[in-house]
């Protein structure tokens, strides 16, 4: 049995920098099956409609990275997104480029501020002479080393993620979702020499600007699962080096904080943060805000079955480590 | 004006292993790539890597297996030197970062692959080609070269008898740009999309090949085209050979076990010609499956279990539940072939050289020959990188020893005029719909099964095509990022190769690996162990032979 | 329906409202709330950052409390609500398992991941139903615009906290519109608020709440309603930052969740702790037309 078309109606972005004064959407409507990818579409948009629509496709098997742009608002891959959902859930589909990258041509983007990240990580092994590799041999690496990777090998480097991140959007100095679980796949690589020195450059550049808010995670094709990892490198960096930076020092505060009553004590966090000088900076606000909420300068109550919860800590949390 | 001397075009496992060797040869290198390195189709290759690495393996039973998996076209030189240096390869790749999945005791993994007599495909799950791709860009970013990316070849230029250097149109700017080069190594892959059902990506248009071609070099065994056995039905998206690899059955409309039948002793990992025909003739004889998007069989993983397919084939796993709508743990999956691979190309030695001095190929783009007329799965990511390495250092010792090369405006003013005269013209025709009846064109006369007189109907209608081509009309104006313009120059370039294939396989009266004459289905040993050279030429090629070189074994029947 | 009440930090302290709102409407619906004061603080996500496995086995304590109760959970944080189901995804790994058992049952203290966490939006919009929501309204929001802001935590990772979509929400404006109210669509509804940087980089932090404030108002929302106190106090306490950040005034109001529905059901400001907020919200409640449906 035959499976059966609908009328998709695509909302194409289209944009010539330096030739139009303006970016607009153009329409076009096709007559597709629910299961066709997006990419199909717009191939067939080119092949029958109107060949000047720029977009960036190759191998429309979800391995290349070529496709990724924004659908519905969603960074995906064009060839990995389906029509029908798309059509069921917003009765259109509207193609944009991807974010936090420059426009060269409707749906192409400048990836230069991507591929800048990701070199920044030093994205190769780091060797040390002292300790070659054998020379007649693979390095020997168990299937528990491997599995420390996580899913980071299968990163085929789309921008998705980079895409969707709203601390990128926010701030050029975020490394971005990419460049940072790429760090994390050489972190955890035994063959590299160089562990310390990864985590101990990446806290004061960028880091600590996750917002864990999983977008990436979302938006990645390939189940990299980013954020995850990031969360990894911020434990690994703590643990390596201690709380360096105010995300850090945020992190440990925060942890070191719920030893006084299980549950938070706002003010002594702001402290552990920043530092007693450096809380003069935050009085101004601070008292704006106790004005309306005084309970921020309160001690809070201690709950029941606080022993438990030490216990939980003298187990699980090892004693601090004493600076780099 | 851009000068270097060496410019690898191409920024595949090839071009990049090529770039990777002439920079430590200490020269100055350029990488011309109509792709970011990343995205090369090198990445979409799934099940593995073959190297006798394994202690109850040997080079010269990887020899034999390739030998014979090439029904004996292979050059067994070419072979012999080839599997030599598989087993420093994979160490090699391994050493530039490469992750693959380990053995408990923490050597590299090795899988079943088609045609071996022996588990020796190193691989990476089923992304043995991404993660190839990964360590080998990771590595050679340390490395000094220039990237020109995005830039699409349009001519090798060629005079006084050598290589002068190249001319690319620069897709980000519409620009005709020259590069002067000593050395030119071609490394653009295969040419797929020649055809409509590929698992080849959209941007495998053989242009490396046609420009080599149109400079004068030879191209070798063109009529021997791979068509992988499994691929999904809509789209043609690749499903490893590393599912039969690892314990994966076929298994017709009636349930059947087929390839008992065709390959008594080895079953689903016969060589990939042997398995695409079987497949191609259970459905020619009615006992495929029927749908909507053709005729297929089953390909089964259920029995592997959850586990191990969720482990090792998760990338397949992902490519069912994504494209195909099923889940591979719990449903069999539908198959058919596909085109795959080219096992013909720029003709070139062991060295990697061509007939032109200074012009060196390496990867699919080239034709040494160690597949012959059928590959075997798994040597073609080894390919990739030892004669990549070949070419890389042999283009650098050329160089090294060159007199500078001289390219000019003449050269650049040649590929505008043309170029020119396609988005100038008022009217003509479509190049995508030129590129669509080729592509059926080769779909329905040149496939797995051969008649003279489908052959000679398929050459008509290329060259019909080929003729309206002359009348080809670019629409879009622009300079910036123009992909009408990228639909013409790709599907000039699939025309001539569609033509090469054509003629190559019309003349070769026997059927030998891919290449399968139901005319003339047996090997003709007496008559054909040679490889076919096409030479270019305005009404098409002038096809010559080489004898295939043997070293120690005599051409036997080739079963499974 | 009776349910373990886990109010999360904020909502004893500097976010009292949204613990006033939260009883309001809970009365009104006969959902009765049983506190536990042995639950503690459920990280916030930072204490996931410092050590993975301690945050777990705080917050297994938590759920265990609850199970041995026989009671699911009802969170009114969406961070509150990622990090409980955090927990009980990761204890689902047997690694993770034995070492947070290894520091749990020494205590005496035992897991069994059969509770269910549920936040307010869920329990009313599904346990409740918008009929029997509907039924309560005394002073249905016409007029009002409100832009939901749903909290990353509440949402994301989609497959683990199985929510009801990562990007494409639409249960919380079925809520407003339940109660009367005009939701507002924008990009902004399902991104970041900033506050996990807000004590890191609070530049960063308060741009970021700032533009989705923006897009909100630039979609003509009157409101903004958020399940999440973290968020309320990023786009309520520390919107005068945001309006610096972006250059631009932003006057716009910040409702917790339960609070709209509140004042549908007949609430006054006084009882829901308006008077708390640092951005005046009687300019919202004042769109809403004069003539109550009773």
């Amino acid at each position: 049995m035959s499976e059966s078309t609908v009328a998709v109606s695509f909302d194409v972005y289209r944009f010539q920098p330096g030739k139009d004064a303006a970016p607009r959407y153009q329409r076009y409507t096709l007559d597709l099956t629910p299961h066709t990818p997006v990419l199909t579409g717009l191939l067939r948009i080119r092949d029958e409609v109107d060949p000047s629509l720029g977009l960036r496709y190759s191998c429309r098997s979800a391995i290349c990275g070529s496709c990724a742009m924004q659908i519905n608002s969603k960074s995906r891959l064009a060839c990995e997104t389906q029509v029908g959902p798309e059509m069921a859930r917003h009765g259109r589909i509207v193609v944009e480029p991807m974010r936090n990258q420059p426009v060269m041509r409707d749906l192409v983007v400048d990836q230069t501020p991507f591929w800048r990240e990701y070199s920044k990580i030093e994205p190769h092994l780091k060797l040390d002479p002292r300790r070659p590799m054998p020379a007649d041999r693979p390095t020997p690496m168990t299937p528990v080393e491997v599995e420390r990777f996580k899913e980071t090998p299968r990163c085929i480097a789309c921008a998705a993620c980079y895409s969707a991140c709203p601390a990128a959007e926010a701030d050029p100095a975020f490394p971005g979702p990419m460049a940072l679980a790429k760090l994390y796949r050489f972190a955890v690589d035994p063959r590299d020499t160089a562990h310390q020195e990864r985590l101990l450059r990446i806290q004061p550049n960028g880091l600590w600007l996750c917002l864990r808010c999983h977008l990436c995670t979302e938006a990645c094709p390939k189940d990299v699962r980013p954020s995850e990892r990031i969360r990894d490198l911020k434990e690994m960096a703590i643990a390596a080096q201690g709380a360096t930076e105010l995300g850090s020092k945020h992190a440990y505060g925060f942890k070191e904080n719920l030893k006084g009553a299980g549950q938070i004590n706002e003010m002594k966090l702001v402290r552990a943060t920043f530092g007693l000088t450096g809380m003069v900076g935050q009085i101004g606000q601070g008292i704006r805000v106790w004005r309306k909420k005084p309970e921020i300068m309160k001690k809070p109550r201690k709950i029941e079955g606080m022993e438990e919860l030490d216990q939980i800590y003298a187990a699980l949390d090892p004693p601090p480590k004493e600076g780099p | 004006m851009l000068r270097h001397e060496v410019v690898v075009v191409g920024a595949g496992l090839a071009g990049q292993r090529a770039a990777l060797a002439a920079v430590e040869a200490g020269r100055d290198v350029a990488i011309v790539t109509k792709l970011h390195p990343l995205r090369s189709h090198s990445g979409a290759a799934q099940g593995g890597i073959n190297a006798a690495i394994g202690p109850n393996d040997s080079i010269d039973a990887h020899t034999y297996d390739t030998v014979k998996g090439s029904d004996y076209l292979g050059d067994q030189d070419a072979i012999e030197f080839f599997c030599r240096e598989a087993g420093p390869t994979v160490i090699e790749m391994e050493h530039f970062g490469t992750i693959f999945t380990r053995a408990e005791d923490g050597t590299l993994a090795q899988r079943p692959f088609g045609g071996a007599g022996f588990p020796r495909t190193v691989y990476a799950a089923d992304r043995t080609g991404l993660a190839l791709l990964q360590g080998l860009w990771e590595r050679l970013g340390s490395e000094r070269f220039t990237l020109y990316e995005e830039w699409e070849l349009a001519r090798i230029v060629v005079r006084d008898g050598r290589v002068q250097g190249i001319v690319a149109l620069n897709r980000r700017t519409g620009e005709i740009q020259d590069v002067a080069a000593k050395a030119v190594v071609i490394a653009t892959g295969g040419a797929g999309r020649i055809y409509g059902r590929t698992t080849n990506a959209h941007s495998c248009t053989g242009d490396g090949m046609a420009v080599a071609y149109r400079a004068g070099a030879f191209l070798k065994d063109m009529e021997f085209v791979q068509f992988h056995p499994t691929a999904l039905l809509e789209g043609g998206i690749l499903v490893t050979e590393g599912a039969r690899g690892e314990g994966g059955i076929l298994k017709n409309a009636t349930g059947e076990r087929f390839m008992s039948r065709y390959a008594p002793k080895v079953l689903e990992l016969a060589s990939r010609d042997v398995v695409a025909r079987a497949i191609t003739t259970e459905i020619l004889e009615g006992r495929g499956f029927t749908g909507p998007y053709g005729p297929y069989v089953h390909l089964e993983l259920m029995h592997l279990g959850k586990e191990k397919i969720e482990s090792r084939l998760q990338e397949i796993c992902d490519l069912c539940r994504s494209f195909a709508g099923l889940d591979p743990v719990t449903t069999p999956i539908p198959i058919s072939p596909a085109q795959h691979y080219m096992m013909g190309g720029v003709g070139t030695n062991i060295q990697g050289e061509t007939n032109i001095p200074g012009l060196y190929a390496a990867g699919e783009a080239a034709c040494v020959s160690i597949h012959g007329a059928n590959r075997l799965g798994g040597n073609s990511l080894m390919e990739t990188l030892v004669f990549g390495k070949s070419a890389g250092a042999a283009a650098a010792a050329y160089a090294a020893k060159a007199a500078a090369s001289s390219i000019g405006p003449a050269d650049v003013e040649a590929v505008s005029a043309t170029f020119r005269g396609w988005t100038s013209r008022k009217d003509g025709e479509d190049p995508s719909a030129l590129r669509a009846e080729l592509q059926q064109t080769m779909d329905r006369y040149v496939n797995i099964f051969r008649t003279e007189a489908d052959l000679a109907e398929g050459l008509k209608r290329v060259r019909a095509i080929k003729e309206r081509f002359s009348r080809v009309h670019v629409v879009d104006q622009s300079k910036v990022f123009n992909l009408n313009l990228s639909d013409a120059i790709e599907t000039e370039h699939m025309i001539d190769l569609a033509e090469a294939i054509i003629v190559g396989g019309y003349a070769r009266t026997e059927s030998r690996g891919a290449h399968f004459r139901t005319d003339y289905p047996k090997r003709d040993d007496a008559k054909w162990m040679k490889h076919t050279l096409a030479q270019y030429g305005p009404t098409g090629p002038t096809l010559s032979y080489l004898p295939v070189t043997m070293t120690r074994w005599e051409p036997k029947e080739r079963v499974y | 329906m009776k349910i373990a009440y886990y109010p999360g930090c904020l909502a004893q302290e500097s976010a009292k409202e949204l613990d006033m709102a939260t009883r309001y409407v809970c009365r009104t619906l006969g959902i009765e709330l049983v506190e536990f004061p042995n639950f503690s603080c459920c990280g916030s996500g930072f204490i996931d950052e410092a050590n993975e496995a301690l945050n777990i086995a705080i917050n297994a304590r938590n759920l265990a409390i609850a199970e041995k109760a026989g009671l699911d959970m009802l969170t009114i944080c969406s961070t509150c609500q990622g990090m409980l189901n955090l927990a009980k995804v990761r204890m689902q790994d047997p690694k993770v398992r034995a070492r947070v058992d290894g520091a749990l049952k020494p205590l005496g203290i035992e897991y069994k991941g059969t509770v269910q966490v549920k936040h307010l939006l869920k329990v009313i919009t599904e346990d409740i139903g918008l009929p029997a929501v509907k039924a309560k309204v005394r002073r249905p929001l016409h007029g009002m615009k409100v832009g939901a802001f749903y909290g990353c935590h509440l949402l994301r990772p989609a497959d683990e906290l199985q929510s009801e979509s990562g990007e494409e929400p639409h249960s919380f404006e079925d809520l407003l519109a339940a109660v009367g109210a005009t939701p507002v669509d924008y990009r902004g509804r399902v991104m970041c608020c900033g506050f996990p940087i807000l004590f890191v980089k609070p530049s960063t932090a308060n741009a970021i709440a700032g533009r989705q404030i923006l897009d909100a108002k630039a979609h003509g929302a009157d409101a903004m309603a958020t399940p999440c106190p973290l968020c309320h106090t990023s786009l309520d306490a520390y919107q005068n930052k945001a309006s610096k950040a972006v250059d631009s005034p932003l006057d716009m109001p910040v409702f917790h969740l339960p609070q709209v529905i509140a004042l549908a059901f007949g609430a006054t400001p006084q009882e829901i702790g308006l008077s708390r907020h640092l951005v005046r919200t009687d300019g919202a409640i004042a769109k809403v037309s004069a003539s109550p449906t009773a």
